[in-house]
């Protein structure tokens, strides 16, 4: 079909063997791109294995719409069998790589096998190498991307690993340009498996479309209408940094490891405290409202903030400096650790110190001891190690009742929004498809604009029509949400460029349902054939929420309550075609195509 | 006195964070903002309860007027 390269290149790292395979226009038709190219191979390709084995394969996976000359086109999803959660994992990225990997020829790119000594790839056209990275191995992903474009080229795409992804830190990610990350759920660790630095990318092909005039006008308007919204201003000057005043207004900022909803400091990390050290943007190719704001540290050194990393280092640590909080973003980026549940496990390990449950003395905002955790965990050393497993994980080890303020979901911790009064976003954490990722479907704005305290259906059925065309069609199409969402781009400028790009119609509503409800229930049936334990309660989030209610700001007093969360639940079930246990009918597969998909889940799971 | 409280690019457009009004008498939201102020994607909370541009606000209301975010 137009607007696809056409080809998945295949790499076995263990026969060291390259071989390009055609995808199907069944495959572009059914599942799209990205996710759905991703959890497709997974489930086809990927059963019941160890994560770090070398059965295991990391998926690098664009859409029709990535590389495009058109507003936020510059993203991948890459993903793998979480060894974080034993789950479906995956995460997606903005970078270069992503153009250069379509311009190169290819919608995926496949590692399989193991590396025995340390490699990276080398991917120019159908040009393959294996190259040796002994040197590279232990340096941080700043200093490798550094040597890779001496090497090889600026402006070339670079996917890299740090120290985290090479110990096997479980929430290891990709990183690529210096502060570009993707992989939460541990891909970063899958990659280091396998003995693979780098995978660096040079493209100099064409991606085939069916009218490119037509996009170009499109792409022309499109661009300038971003400019011109109202909102545009301020989000160049702050981007998602305006998220902690809204945040601590709203008593969601999570703190002291989502155990407050508001911060007495939050004045200090906000985007106005960002305004005033920021210097300089960064962001993801083809876009115009790059949302990377470059500071410089405590240290002097440049780091990309954003409000994930910033609510989950910063307030959630009880850090009360925004140059020091840049400083842990900047070692996570360059370690190559995931900000969010580095976030959350650091702030697991200072609550079980407080709470006399662990030997070692780490205070909230003890700024020197939490850089040493930090570099603890990527060597796996002391405490460090506890914590590189996840909080899941750590919680098991420290014991009592720790799992009660373990903040995760399926094993992936939770993101930077507090949800002691937030019923929806709870359950849009709870049954997002990698675990507590709010990517899928942020439902708090509009949980807030409506009525935050109700458990209504109507909130479930929002929460689905969400998660259809954010964590369905838009992370298949891998194309960024935040025009849509912050800036009012609407979404019926998909249709057009789908239509300049394939030559074919494309029904919004009719593509939400259909695709974003297959690649859904694909994931859904993905974890329950992985995890022959799977039921009801991995669709809760922590009995923090449900049981400790914040002691500060407008909403203290107040928690989530159990047995209306349940009902909610229940209708979620109902609504998505699922049993009472979360696990898809026969019938709902069916009618989505995935017939056979029934049959293979229960066998295994049974 | 009311006070409204503005978030993000809001405060922007109503030249202020916080603007403190003596209202005679309650008020339409709408009668009291600039206009034209936006009334898409934008969550208005007079004392904590969710309302809009058409809501009444009297002298001791507490208004905060917001954008929907998405999210990092």
């Amino acid at each position: 079909m137009k607007g696809y390269s056409g080809g998945l290149l295949r790499i076995n790292l263990s026969e060291r063997k390259v071989s390009r395979e055609d995808i199907s226009e069944e495959m572009q038709l059914d599942f799209l791109g990205g996710r759905g190219f991703a959890v497709k191979l997974l489930w086809d390709e990927v059963r019941r294995v160890d994560p770090f084995s070398e059965e295991n394969k990391v998926i690098f996976s664009t859409g029709p719409l990535t590389g495009q000359a058109i507003p936020n086109s510059g993203k991948m999803v890459i993903a793998s069998k979480s060894p974080l959660t034993g789950g479906y994992g995956d995460g997606n990225i903005g970078t270069m790589a992503s153009l250069h990997l379509r311009k190169a020829g290819y919608d995926v790119l496949v590692i399989e096998g193991k590396s025995e000594e340390p490699c990276y790839l080398i991917i120019e056209d159908d040009k393959v190498s294996i190259l040796n990275a002994q040197t590279l191995w232990g340096k941080s992903t700043f200093e490798v991307q550094d040597i890779l474009e001496e090497k090889h080229g600026k402006n070339i795409g670079i996917l890299l690993i740090g120290k985290g992804g090479e110990n096997l830190v479980r929430f290891a990610t990709v990183i690529s340009q210096k502060g570009r990350a993707g992989g939460r759920p541990g891909i970063g660790a899958v990659i280091g498996s396998k003995k693979l630095k780098a995978v660096v990318i040079k493209g100099s092909g064409t991606i085939p479309n069916f009218d490119n005039n037509k996009l170009k006008e499109l792409a022309k308007k499109g661009y300038s209408e971003i400019k011109e919204k109202k909102s545009y201003d301020f989000w160049i000057r702050q981007g998602t940094m305006q998220a902690v005043d809204w945040c601590n207004e709203n008593a969601c900022l999570p703190t002291y490891n989502f155990r407050e909803g508001v911060f007495d400091f939050y004045k200090e990390l906000n985007g106005e405290t960002l305004e005033r050290i920021k210097i300089g943007r960064r962001g993801c190719p083809m876009c115009n409202m790059q949302c990377g704001n470059i500071v410089n540290d405590w240290n002097n050194r440049p780091s990309e903030l954003d409000y994930e990393n910033v609510g989950m280092l910063g307030s959630n640590l009880g850090m009360k400096d925004l140059r020091q909080v840049a400083v842990l973003n900047r070692m996570a980026d360059e370690l190559g650790l995931d900000t969010i549940s580095l976030g959350s496990c650091l702030g697991f390990a200072m609550e079980a110190s407080e709470r006399g449950l662990i030997p070692e003395k780490i205070g909230w905002g003890d700024f020197q001891k939490i850089q040493n955790l930090i570099v603890d965990t990527a060597n796996q050393e002391g405490l460090g190690k506890v914590i590189s497993q996840g909080v899941r994980a750590a919680s098991e080890v420290v014991g009592k009742d720790s799992y009660r303020w373990a903040m995760h979901v399926k094993g992936l911790e939770i993101s930077a929004y507090n949800c002691h009064v937030n019923p929806a976003m709870a359950l849009s954490y709870a049954t997002c498809p990698v675990g507590a990722a709010h990517k899928d479907a942020w439902i708090i704005g509009w949980e807030i604009s409506t009525d935050r305290f109700s458990y209504g259906k109507e909130k479930v059925e929002k929460l689905i029509e969400l998660q259809r065309v954010r964590g369905g069609i838009l992370e298949c199409l891998t194309i960024c949400r935040l025009p849509f969402v912050e800036l009012d781009f609407g979404y019926h400028k998909i249709p057009e460029y789908m239509e300049a790009i394939t030559g074919n119609r494309f029904d919004w509503d009719d593509s939400c349902k259909k695709i974003g409800d297959r690649v859904y229930n694909l994931i859904r049936c993905y974890w329950i054939r992985e995890n022959s334990q799977f039921n009801r309660k991995w669709d809760y989030p922590p009995d923090r929420w449900f049981d400790e209610p914040q002691s500060q700001g407008k909403l203290k007093g107040i928690t989530l309550d159990r047995e209306k969360y349940n009902q909610m639940l229940s209708w979620y079930y109902e609504l998505r075609g699922w049993n009472q246990n979360g696990i898809p009918t026969e019938e709902t597969l069916i009618n989505i195509g995935l017939r056979k998909v029934f049959q293979e889940m229960m066998n295994q799971n049974g | 006195m009311a006070e409204f409280r503005f978030l993000g690019y809001l405060s922007e457009i109503a030249g202020a964070q916080i603007r403190q009004i003596p209202l005679e008498k309650p008020t339409r939201l709408r009668d009291i903002l600039a206009p034209p102020f936006p009334e898409k994607n934008i969550i208005f909370l007079i004392d904590q309860k969710v309302g809009n541009l058409d809501s009444i606000i009297e002298d001791n209301n507490s208004v905060v007027i917001m954008p929907i975010l998405s999210g990092g």
